[in-house]
């Protein structure tokens, strides 16, 4: 099982390039200098212990922080420059590690608000009037209302995002990036505060989506988790990369396990 | 109640709506703090002013200096007063609403609206300085006499098709899949960019299509009250109509008319008949400022989401609660 994904990295050229990235806070060294390849269509695992820079370099690599140095391409282009917004429209889609839902949209919308082709999405197309672009708005009503009941929220689809539950907003961040359709999914925490019955449930869709060719770069502090999900890990501990491969040779290797298994 | 004063009231009213359904389209759901609303306001009656006026060396009009004076029929000067409140929206947009957070926008536009003020009332060549524009000529008055009362009424109806028009507008731009956008901008503008909107863009286009709206307004009162002064535009304005807004609902554009009448026009009505002799000289609008302040204050603090809350958008084909409750039983 474990061996097949590295069978994969050989034969496709990674994803995602990050090169020698850095992320600087006055000072304070967040991301020193990390390399990574994000292989095609493969979770990766991102662990270490807190103040690592794993979120850091999650939020370098969405553009919702700029890189102080380094260059990230994806697919082929280089993206360093790009600001968030264009690089979520490009496919690479991040969730936040704190709850971040639109809180006074419903769960509904917080869901429709991301898909990306609504005619009714621009100033004209919403002058033009609701016949314009009720058509979309049905169609990613269903899809929204497919995710929703995937994940047992149906029957809050028209209450407040603010009103939710902390795992219940996760599970709201979740389905709203997959509404994006999003070539590489950027997870923080996906399973913090989540229920564990939900986490098993959000533990299948992503290796669903994995199967569908999806690629997920996700931080995650549970071990068994990572070492369920994960097809490859890379390990960070002050702002560098320690170590990387399977969570089982990362097992076997005595300063990794000093570093962060354990300690 | 005599019907001059019924059709002053009722363009009041509509001026205020329209301005309000504006500020609550930038504010209300957008969530920019337009600190210098009523600049935009003041710029397109000026522009409406200037293009139907007479040029200031004409007879009866040379009391004035002013630039332009092009004397065009209506509805250029309506139409030119909301373009202008567009125009003047894309310099401060790109100055103000790119790189600065939130609540260093609202203190830029604040400085500005009073800065403007000051360089329009001390820079007379201009706009003729602090004693403003009169004698503007009313929309058709080569044609009828503006001082009867069908032509007050006339201008009422104009004014409401205005309102009508604005209020399509509005609406539809607040209840489409773009208004839901400037809702998750105005909520968390990082998580609205991690899901591919681009704040600044959403934010230059409200602020530019407020701005023509505001202009608009602009222009129907200059039209009305026929001058134009820097004293009918201080930053204080702005504040009323902020007022009206927490108190009709942010978000809601019913509540935005429902606010127009409360404040700017149910107040400031109510206070006029407060006879004047009471107190000490100046007592009376001194008063009607503590009493703005604390009506802001009291909704603030009792009644946030204000008289007409922001609507919840509920989709057709959502679980109602009897469903889950048959759900739940079965």
């Amino acid at each position: 099982m474990l061996a097949q994904p590295e069978v994969a990295v050989a034969a496709n050229r990674p994803l995602l390039v990050a090169d020698d990235i850095h992320r600087h806070f006055e000072g304070l060294h967040a991301v020193d200098g990390v390399s990574i390849d994000v292989p095609p269509g493969q979770i990766t695992g991102l662990i270490g212990p807190n103040g690592a820079g794993k979120s850091t370099f999650l939020a370098v690599l969405a553009g919702t922080l700029p890189a102080t140095g380094g260059t990230i391409v994806f697919d082929g282009v280089d993206i360093t420059r790009q600001s968030a917004f264009r690089r979520a429209r490009r496919g690479i889609v991040r969730t936040f590690q704190l709850p971040s839902e639109f809180a006074r949209l419903t769960v509904l919308e917080n869901l429709l608000v991301a898909a990306p082709d609504n005619r009714g999405d621009s100033l004209v197309g919403a002058l033009l009037g609701k016949r314009y672009w009720i058509e979309d708005e049905r169609r990613h009503t269903r899809v929204a209302r497919e995710l929703l009941a995937r994940f047992g929220m149906s029957a809050k689809e028209s209450d407040y995002a603010g009103n939710m539950s902390g795992g219940q907003k996760r599970l709201i961040e979740i389905m709203r990036a997959l509404m994006l359709k999003p070539r590489l999914l950027l997870l923080d925490e996906p399973m913090s505060g989540v229920h564990p019955k939900i986490v098993l449930e959000i533990q299948r869709y992503l290796q669903d989506l994995r199967a569908e060719g999806l690629t997920i770069l996700m931080v995650e502090h549970e071990l068994h988790m990572v070492e369920r999900l994960c097809d490859s890990v890379v390990v960070m501990a002050q702002g560098k990369v320690i170590g990387s491969g399977t969570m089982a040779s990362l097992r076997r290797q005595r300063e990794i396990v000093d570093a962060y298994l354990v300690g | 109640m005599n019907s001059y004063y019924a059709a002053n009231l009722l363009v009041y009213a509509g001026v205020d709506i329209i301005a309000l359904l504006a500020l609550n389209l930038q504010f209300g759901v957008s969530g920019i703090v337009n600190f210098s609303f009523i600049v935009f306001q003041a710029v397109g009656a000026y522009a409406a002013a200037i293009l139907s006026m007479p040029p200031d060396y004409a007879q009866g009009y040379d009391f004035q200096v002013y630039v332009g004076g092009y004397q065009l029929p209506f509805p250029i000067p309506w139409l030119g007063g909301a373009v202008a409140g567009g125009l003047l929206a894309i310099p401060v947009g790109l100055v103000v609403l790119r790189k600065l957070r939130s609540d260093y926008q609202a203190i830029a536009l604040l400085v500005l609206s009073i800065i403007t003020n000051e360089v329009i009332t001390n820079a007379r060549p201009f706009l003729n300085g602090a004693a403003g524009l009169a004698l503007v000529p009313p929309p058709f008055s080569d044609v009828i006499d503006p001082n009867t009362e069908t032509y007050q009424y006339f201008y009422v109806a104009m004014t409401a098709i205005c309102v009508v028009l604005v209020f399509v507008v509005v609406n539809r731009i607040v209840n489409s899949p773009y208004g839901r956008s400037l809702r998750a901008m105005r909520e968390r503008e990082l998580a609205a960019m991690a899901i591919g909107k681009n704040p600044v863009q959403l934010k230059m286009t409200v602020f530019i299509v407020g701005g023509v709206i505001a202009g608009l307004s602009g222009a129907i009162l200059v039209g009305f009250i026929q001058l134009w002064a820097p004293s009918v535009w201080l930053y204080p304005e702005t504040i009323i109509l902020f007022a009206a807004i927490i108190v009709g609902g942010r978000g809601n554009n019913v509540g935005a008319i429902l606010g127009a009448l409360l404040v700017p026009v149910g107040f400031e009505e109510v206070t006029r008949f407060i006879p004047s002799s009471f107190g000490p000289p100046g007592l009376i609008p001194a008063l009607q400022w503590v009493a703005i302040g604390l009506l802001i204050i009291g909704f603030l603090w009792f009644r946030p989401e204000g008289v007409r809350p922001e609507p919840r958008h509920v989709f057709e084909g959502a679980p109602v609660r009897e469903d889950l409750e048959d759900a739940r039983a079965t």
